[in-house]
């Protein structure tokens, strides 16, 4: 995922010179042929995060689309006053694409898990928030973004992830269905926990209980009404994501809900716990630890479906 | 033979235009019953200087593509500046009256949104130079000839930011950026040596790889000789040492961190104030 999107800011910036690629000290990688052909849109600069945070904002008051790529704790945690201050407050086209979404850097320890992104970001006044299923859905978004003057906040997963959204060929901000628009059970979810519920659906159509996917890449916004004969007819609703408990998919859920005034009885969550994990070992490691692998998933709303039926 | 500029700042009169902006200052610090004095003073020459006599802008055009950029990275010294964009006519100087309250254009910090020739919104410390090494490389990548100038404060030097920014200035060779330390050697709560000093802070700037330059801050006939300099857009990055007075032009404010930041003034202080800048 993050492959493409960096081929994707080369293409763009191909045939948009305001485009700039502003790194921090992650080697050209895959983006040597950019500096070698582009070399005034890209941009390999030291650790200073909050420098290039500042630095891509004063391009971008002067018209440029700065598309910043670092590890995402560091954007988020470290950059917060430049992100808050100088792009949401500014509200200036810079992109941030954040590498490691959720327990990818699992190995390297909680200075590097960017577990509670979706909620620093979405304190932002102006942030857009998006957390991309694919590499296609990447590439889309990407290209749509062009056509947009906000600041955005990209997650990328950890790469090699199935292509699951080839039906969606223009990014919309629109929640994707996977399934129809009435089942036993709907499942809410972001970015590359897609793929693993998508496994959960599978596995429980084979034990014939029905199950509706809701991929929301857009989170600011979930566009809820779309989901409401979903909503009517499942009987469970479950939230399934690859962050802390609160201010991600399922604090916007239970935002949207109230303001619509649908009841969160039959509304559950799936995430990560609000503590800085002190495992190593890897993303899957985390996942399956705390239930979000496609079986444990499955498990879980078999098990809810028959708790609700008592 | 060693300058002595920090008496040369102390020492220095100041002209009738210096006297009036002055007096504008006091209008807005009335207006507002709150402000931040000191530091406005002690920047209100620097600013001077650059809108007078050195900066290519517009009041009529205030977002001319081919104006010089300048940030105001310690925000709270805004009362300087907002006074020398009224007198230029950026807005109506009665509108500096209205300083702080609710429907004002004029903040207890400059915000671009909001009031025309604000380049950049400040008041969190440390982030106007970052920015300002992003225009200076836009104006690189679009071959245009507009330099940027960047007001820092000294206390604001505390900031690690600052020095991020400036090793990539560096890095860049961005000889269109000029960074401009409002050094009054007094920061919010004290003198800079006693709570972070900054010494040898010429030589640092130095080692950070800049072009530097000491001038009296409150000199216009320097000011304008030294910022005003051509510069080499592909060469070093330039600092400009500014030493100047915190409260300069008030008796009762200079060198003194209660006119730092004060709330609750009273027509009484305004009043006092006045009669000194008079006498001064």
């Amino acid at each position: 995922m993050r492959q493409k999107a960096l081929l994707t800011v080369y293409e763009l910036a191909k045939h948009d010179s305001r485009v700039v690629f502003v790194g921090s000290d992650l080697g050209a990688g895959t983006l040597q042929a950019m500096n070698d052909e582009l070399p005034g849109q890209f941009f390999m600069e030291g650790i200073s995060e909050q420098h290039i945070v500042g630095f891509s904002a004063g391009l971008a008051q002067e018209g440029f689309i700065p598309y910043i790529n670092t590890i995402g704790t560091f954007l988020t945690r470290r950059s917060f006053e430049q992100v808050s201050i100088d792009i949401g407050l500014h509200r200036l086209p810079v992109r941030l694409l954040s590498s490691g979404g959720g327990m990818v850097y699992a190995p390297l320890g909680p200075t590097h898990t960017a577990v509670e992104d979706f909620s620093l970001m979405l304190s932002v006044p102006n942030m857009k928030v998006f957390a991309p299923a694919d590499a296609f859905e990447m590439e889309n978004l990407l290209r749509a973004s062009m056509d947009d003057k906000d600041p955005y906040y990209i997650r990328f997963g950890k790469g090699g992830e199935n292509t699951v959204t080839e039906h969606y060929t223009n990014f919309d901000f629109k929640p994707k269905f996977f399934g129809a628009d009435k089942s036993e059970a709907a499942l809410f979810t972001t970015g590359v926990m897609l793929q693993h519920c998508l496994g959960a659906r599978e596995l429980l159509a084979s034990k014939g209980i029905s199950v509706t996917v809701v991929h929301f890449p857009y989170l600011n916004d979930l566009s809820l009404s779309q989901t409401a004969s979903l909503i009517g007819s499942a009987s469970l609703l479950l939230s399934v994501e690859e962050h802390i408990p609160r201010g991600g998919l399922f604090t916007q859920l239970l935002h949207e809900f109230a303001n619509a005034r649908i009841s969160t009885k039959n509304l559950y969550q799936l995430s990560l716990p609000s503590v800085f994990s002190h495992k190593y070992g890897s993303q899957a490691d985390h996942l399956d630890f705390n239930g979000l692998t496609a079986p444990k998933i499955a498990a879980r709303i078999e098990s809810l479906l028959i708790t609700n039926d008592k | 033979m060693t300058v002595n500029y920090i008496q040369l700042a102390s020492e220095i009169a100041l002209d009738k235009r210096s006297k009036d902006l002055r007096s504008l200052v006091l209008d807005a610090l009335e207006g507002g019953g709150r402000g931040h004095l000191g530091p406005a003073l002690s920047l209100l020459e620097v600013v001077r200087a650059l809108y007078d006599s050195v900066l290519r802008h517009d009041p009529t055009n205030p977002l001319l593509q081919q104006r010089d950029r300048f940030i105001l990275s310690k925000g709270h010294g805004c009362l300087g500046l907002f006074t020398v964009l009224a007198d230029h006519g950026y807005f109506p100087t009665d509108e500096l009256k209205g300083f702080c309250s609710f429907e004002s254009k004029l903040g207890g910090h400059p915000e671009r949104a909001t009031l025309p020739g604000i380049e950049f919104s400040t008041g969190a410390l440390g982030h106007g130079l970052s920015v300002g090494v992003g225009m200076a490389m836009a104006s690189r990548l679009r071959k245009e000839e507009w330099r940027t100038f960047v007001l820092v404060g000294d206390g604001e030097l505390n900031e690690g930011s600052i020095w991020e920014g400036a090793l990539h200035a560096s890095q860049h060779q961005l000889g269109a950026l000029t960074v401009i330390v409002d050094f009054n050697r007094m920061q919010a709560s004290g003198d800079i040596d006693s709570i972070l000093s900054l010494a040898p802070l010429t030589s640092k700037w130095e080692a950070f790889g800049f072009e530097v330059a000491e001038v009296n801050g409150h000199d216009i006939s320097q000011l304008v000789e030294i910022l005003g300099r051509p510069v080499n857009p592909q060469g070093k990055p330039r600092a400009v040492i500014a030493y100047t007075v915190k409260g300069k032009g008030f008796a009762s404010a200079e060198n003194s961190t209660a006119w730092h930041h004060k709330a609750k003034i009273t027509k009484e202080e305004i009043s006092a104030l006045r009669a000194e800048v008079l006498s001064s």
